[in-house]
């Protein structure tokens, strides 16, 4: 098989100090970008196993399935990797009679996590709106510093920021220079 | 020398001393000192020299509204900074500060003859001195003024530093953690709200570090003080910040805050950021940024020694330090005396208390008798001595009638001055919130609210200790309300507060020549009274044009001491009120601030996102020279050993047209768009008709706007019947993504279609040459690649090296090219394979340049470059791609209006020189007669130009009016060495008949 180059692939910073913060790049996932009628959800819904959120920044997860609604018609759908073909085959069955988009966005985008009870303050370096204030269980399209990410908060203290990438230097960099501040305590 | 440190007075941490130097001079401190302070304790008055007539100056405050005290300090390598502000930088040990502004010493300093000359510099003098001879302005004038013009050196290295930002929300922002601030607070903490507290001082308390002579609940104000602040450290739901200066408000309860971490600190910890800007989004903001004193206008008020009164009392009661041992006092302001009865209590001998009111309050003048202290009401100051810090004051008697008697000298070491208070109005102001006029006051007050906020205290101008309580509480529990929360002010019961009266002066009566009158109003731009009366003398009405014209109020103190006296005088000198003179405008930030801290930490690396593709790392490995493209660092050329780039280029180029090259094309947009209507969307957006076009088949499409004009062009592959794999240009991606999304949500909701950014999915290898379907051939599964099966312009899906492919037979060199398709994480293994095989073929990796030189050879235009947003596609010569048929797209309307038809509208040409050596310049401008007189009718301009190796002579593509019917012709190019002659002709230089496409 080839290999396969991550942007981040190893790459971690952990912080020990007062306020543990750890954030490392995770393991790639498949990835696709759905966009449907949203009258059509329930169709959908059967189609990737497991109710698509209704409500635009909720998060569903059902096993390792995962989706955010990102828009009026626009989910985004995580899924272990082996399972990519079956999902776009799924899918397809469900075009001759609910057409809608699905398209396989897997090496587009890196994923980060962010974990530890310094993830809020390290987040807030560079996401303008208040995270503090979307529950747990939820997502949303936004900028981290310059870059659009999607970000979803998995608990209380773990966010995952999705993020083009090309742009993955760039956000892991102010993570970095973040985490630093965090270390030090200052 | 002695010392002027009062021993166990002051909140100076007497158990951390230090030592820093001034102008090389070692001098002691303690922690909790700022510059101004400590040096005051050693008897240090003369700081810096003035901006424009080089005067000796010394400390006028104690706070962030310094004008004078300007130092510059240094913290190691590359850590220079000028023009901080004395009264706000704190000692530390090691800390290395200098004077500013004077040759050869701070005491002996040439540009002093400024002085002499003032006549010759009164307001406005640059635009009248240097009006002749005209010729004198470049050469002379010009650098000279520039030369002089500054105030301390600008730092030549880059700043090492790094600096942090944050965004934060919260219930209430309160800003100023004086007594209003404190209440404010303590209100809105207990309520649960989530707080923030602000404030630019080391130390939380504002005016109760300074004044203590009144108690709070039963309490002296310093042990009230310290429970307030036990009681907000208990309070999860508060952030205190100190040493965090507000610097701007802007829309919708967003401010700015600059947080200084580490410029305190002797040694920083390793990699801890100097500043920290917050922009924090609140719901509800308390303003409590109290009042800055006035200074009293008369001559001689810049000398070293005379301070504002209050600063005064900061230096004693604060930090423990005595500014004189025989002090005299002139105000106009009860405040003043309190800081004469305070000095006189710690053993100063008070000189006297010179009031310019004739009435006075009998309970000041029996403390001042029994302090021993002489008084004289209702006189007036008309000079001062002492060549570096002061030394006597004349003071006159004013009588009834306004006349000035005779003058007598009060020797001193030292002159308080004060001249009332003036509300912080700042911050309110930015928020264009309507300020009043206050006539009783003579001040501006914030008036009709715009934003969420509240002003409270002296900033409100609501003076005194209970005042000021009182209103910060009831603004703290109002602002909890608002926010959500349940509050209720608390009261305050304050002791032995003395009420303050004061009056407001314009510059005060002289017995002398008051057009010779250095009577300062402005100290850091050395503008002084009569300078605005001359202006106003002079036809300036209005305080922004006498502002202006004079200066007041444009240095980096932004006028906070000087524009209040300034209105005063110049409403005099225009003979109407104040608020028709007007108020300059307060502009963000409130104090000077690094352009680090605005940066954050976008600097170095970080200073904008550098995309980079999955094969950028084996191009940087294999010696490729890199050129930015819109976010993207692209591979340029790869020069091999001892090649120059022209080198470089013409054996990449001469590989692909023999043999095989290979490009990383990752970089140019992709969209993904499905639907059962995607053909008829691309029929809408595109120029070029879709419908028929076949499953497997690929067209070049151009991109119009509403105004018929080329936006962006690429090739749109069709995978399936309702699957379209859209290319874009580089720099386009996004905007054509986001242009098509608007269309497709306002314009045809109802089409079934969806669009999806692939852009990064895909690593693309763009392999062209003639040898390019032989190295595919073997290493590629399920697509059959002969020449009937996979023609020009085709697409497949199938596998290549074991990785999934999208592959394109497309051409962007006019020589038989694919491009390889792989999800990104493949793209440097499938690269790296495609290398390797290729070697029989001596496939040659070529960059941007190449890629450029190559399709300019067959007229392939680059969206941007060949147009500039003026061009249509018949202007580009792409009227090919027109679908005639079809109804409508965007733009086609726009494409029949009469200017879109006319036949001289510039067109899209080859250019061949007469000399073949000679390259162009992109951007040159085109003449049809090069003898015609200056200036000459440009017709058109060189839009690509290069060296083509393949030709042996230089090409060029370029627009030019009505230029297609000029083929053949003649036509001129004017540049800096001499005018070049060109032949019109063909945009195709090579292999016109597109024979090679297939070869």
């Amino acid at each position: 098989m080839l290999h396969e180059h991550h942007p981040l692939v190893g790459r971690e910073i952990a912080v020990r100090e007062a306020a543990p913060l750890s954030i490392r790049a995770v393991a790639d996932c498949a990835r696709f970008s759905l966009r449907i009628d949203p009258a059509r959800i329930v169709e959908a819904s059967k189609a990737f196993g497991l109710s698509l959120p209704e409500r635009i920044g909720d998060v569903t997860v059902s096993g390792d399935r995962l989706a955010v609604r990102l828009g009026p018609d626009e989910w985004y759908l995580t899924a272990p990797l082996a399972e990519n073909q079956a999902i776009e085959r799924d899918f397809a069955k469900l075009y001759a009679t609910v057409p809608h988009s699905l398209v396989d966005v897997g090496h587009s985008e890196v994923g980060i996590e962010v974990e530890g009870t310094a993830a809020l303050l390290a987040l807030r370096s560079g996401i303008a709106f208040d995270i503090e204030a979307i529950p747990a269980g939820t997502g949303c399209r936004t900028i981290f510093n310059k870059a659009q990410i999607v970000l979803v908060r998995e608990a209380e203290n773990r966010f995952r920021i999705e993020v083009w990438r090309s742009f993955a230097d760039h956000v892991w960099g102010i993570l970095q220079a973040v985490s630093r501040e965090i270390a030090i305590d200052i | 020398m002695t010392s002027y440190r009062i021993p166990g007075r002051g909140r100076i941490d007497r158990n951390k001393p230090v030592r820093f130097t001034f102008n090389g001079a070692s001098y002691p401190g303690f922690q909790g000192d700022t510059l101004a302070s400590a040096l005051l304790a050693n008897r240090v008055h003369l700081v810096g020299r003035s901006f424009k007539y080089h005067r000796p100056r010394g400390i006028l405050s104690a706070g962030s509204e310094e004008p004078n005290a300007l130092v510059g300090t240094s913290r190691g390598p590359g850590r220079f900074e000028p023009n901080t502000r004395a009264t706000v930088l704190e000692v530390f040990d090691g800390l290395s500060a200098t004077s500013q502004n004077h040759w050869p010493s701070l005491k002996w300093d040439i540009g002093a003859i400024n002085d002499a000359l003032y006549m010759l510099f009164s307001a406005g003098f640059y635009y009248k001195t240097f009006m002749w001879p005209k010729s004198f302005w470049n050469k002379v004038y010009e650098p000279l003024i520039r030369g002089a013009a500054g105030l301390g050196n600008s730092p030549t290295v880059p700043d090492p530093d790094t600096y942090a930002s944050r965004f934060a929300h919260c219930d209430v922002l309160v800003v100023g953690a004086g007594p209003a601030g404190l209440a404010a607070v303590l209100e809105a903490g207990r309520s649960g709200a989530k707080i923030i507290l602000c404030d630019e001082q080391a130390e939380l308390g504002g005016s109760l570090l300074s004044e203590t002579d009144a108690g709070i609940e039963g309490l002296s104000g310093w042990d009230w003080l310290k429970s307030a602040k036990d009681e907000l450290a208990a309070m999860p739901n508060v952030t205190v910040l100190p040493r965090t200066t507000a610097i701007g408000y802007y829309h919708q309860n967003l401010l700015g805050l600059c947080q200084r971490l580490t410029d305190h600190l002797a040694s920083p910890l390793e990699g801890a950021p100097r500043e920290r800007m917050w922009k924090v989004r609140a719901r509800q903001v308390v303003l409590a940024q109290g009042s800055i004193e006035k200074p009293l206008v008369f001559d001689g008020n810049d000398r070293p020694g005379v301070m504002l009164a209050g600063a005064a009392r900061s230096y004693l009661n604060r930090y423990g330090v005595k500014v004189g041992n025989r002090p005299a006092v002139v105000t106009s302001h009860d405040s003043a005396w309190l800081a004469a009865f305070d000095l006189a209590q710690a053993s100063a001998k008070v000189a006297a208390i010179v009031d310019v009111r004739p009435e006075v309050a009998g309970h000041l003048k029996q403390r001042a008798a029994g302090l021993g202290i002489e008084v004289l009401t209702g006189w007036t100051v008309t000079g001062t001595r002492g060549r570096l810090r002061v030394s006597s004051v004349h003071v006159n008697p004013v009588s009834r009638g306004g006349v000035v008697g005779p003058a007598r000298t009060i020797a001193c070491d030292a002159l308080l001055m004060s001249g009332g208070w003036t509300p912080s109005v700042h911050l309110f102001s930015h928020t264009k919130g309507k300020l009043d006029w206050n006539e009783e006051g003579q001040m501006f007050l914030p008036g009709e609210r715009t934003e969420e906020s509240r002003c409270a205290g002296a900033g409100n101008g609501s003076f005194g200790l209970a005042a000021a309580l009182a209103e910060g509480a009831a603004a703290g529990a109002a602002a909890a309300v608002d926010a959500g929360f349940k509050a209720k002010a608390a009261a305050y019961k304050v002791d032995d507060e003395v009420p303050l009266t004061g009056i407001s002066c314009r510059e005060l009566p002289t017995d002398r020549n008051a057009s010779k009158a250095k009577a300062f109003v402005d100290f850091q731009n050395d503008v002084t009274a009569k300078d605005i009366r001359l202006a106003v003398r002079e036809g300036f009405k209005s305080i922004e044009h006498i502002k202006r014209y004079t200066t007041n109020g444009m240095a980096t103190d932004q006028g906070k001491t000087s524009n209040i006296n300034g209105l005063a005088i110049a409403s005099d000198a225009v003979k109407r009120p104040a608020p028709a003179v007007g108020l300059t405008t307060f502009r963000p930030p409130y104090t000077p601030t690094t352009f680090g801290a605005f940066a954050g930490y976008n600097r170095g690396e970080l200073f904008e996102v550098t995309r980079k593709t999955p094969i950028d790392a084996w191009a940087e490995e294999n010696g490729a020279v890199f050129e930015p493209v819109s976010l993207w660092r692209r591979a340029w050329y790869f020069p091999k050993p001892g090649e120059d780039m022209h080198a470089a280029i013409a054996r990449e180029c001469k590989a692909v047209r023999e043999s095989l090259g290979m490009f990383d094309a990752s970089t140019l947009g992709k969209i993904e768009i499905v639907g059962p209507d995607a053909a008829e969307f691309l029929n809408r957006m595109y120029t070029n008709p879709w419908s028929k076009l076949g499953v497997g088949r690929c067209r070049y499409g151009v991109l119009l706007g509403e105004d018929g004009f080329i936006r962006d062009d690429g090739v749109i592959g069709r995978v399936s019947s309702d699957r379209f794999h859209v290319t874009t240009t580089t720099g386009g991606a996004a905007r054509v993504l986001a242009m098509m999304e608007d269309y497709l949500q306002t314009e045809w909701p109802d089409l079934k279609v969806w669009l999806t950014s692939t852009t990064e999915q895909w690593a693309v290898i763009a392999l062209q040459g003639p040898n390019a379907r032989k190295l595919l051939e073997p290493l590629v599964d399920s697509i059959d690649l002969s020449e009937e099966a996979f023609p020009h312009m085709s697409v497949g899906e199938g596998r290549i090296c074991g990785a999934p492919t999208r592959l394109f037979r497309m051409s962007f060199t006019g020589e038989r090219g694919y491009e390889v398709n792989v999800p990104a994480r493949y793209g440097r293994a499938v690269w790296e394979k495609l290398y390797e095989a290729g070697q029989q073929f001596g496939i040659t990796p070529y960059g941007t340049e190449t890629m450029h030189v190559l399709r300019a050879e067959k007229g392939y235009i680059i969206v941007g470059q060949d147009t500039d947003g003026t061009l249509t596609p018949d202007d580009a010569a792409l009227g090919w791609a027109i679908g005639k048929a079809k109804p409508d797209f965007v733009g086609k309307r726009s494409l029949t209006r009469p200017d879109m038809l006319k036949d001289d509208r510039k067109q899209l040409v080859g250019l061949l020189t007469a000399d073949p050596n000679t390259v162009l310049e992109e951007g040159a401008q085109i003449v049809l007669d090069p003898n015609q007189a200056l200036p000459m009718m440009m017709v058109g301009h060189v839009t690509s130009s290069y060296w083509s190796a393949t030709l042996g002579r230089s090409i060029a593509l370029a627009v030019v009016e009505g230029g297609r019917a000029r083929e053949g012709e003649t036509i001129h190019v004017p540049m800096p060495d001499r005018t070049h002659q060109a032949r019109i002709v063909g945009t195709v230089f090579f292999d016109p008949e597109n024979k090679r496409l297939s070869a």
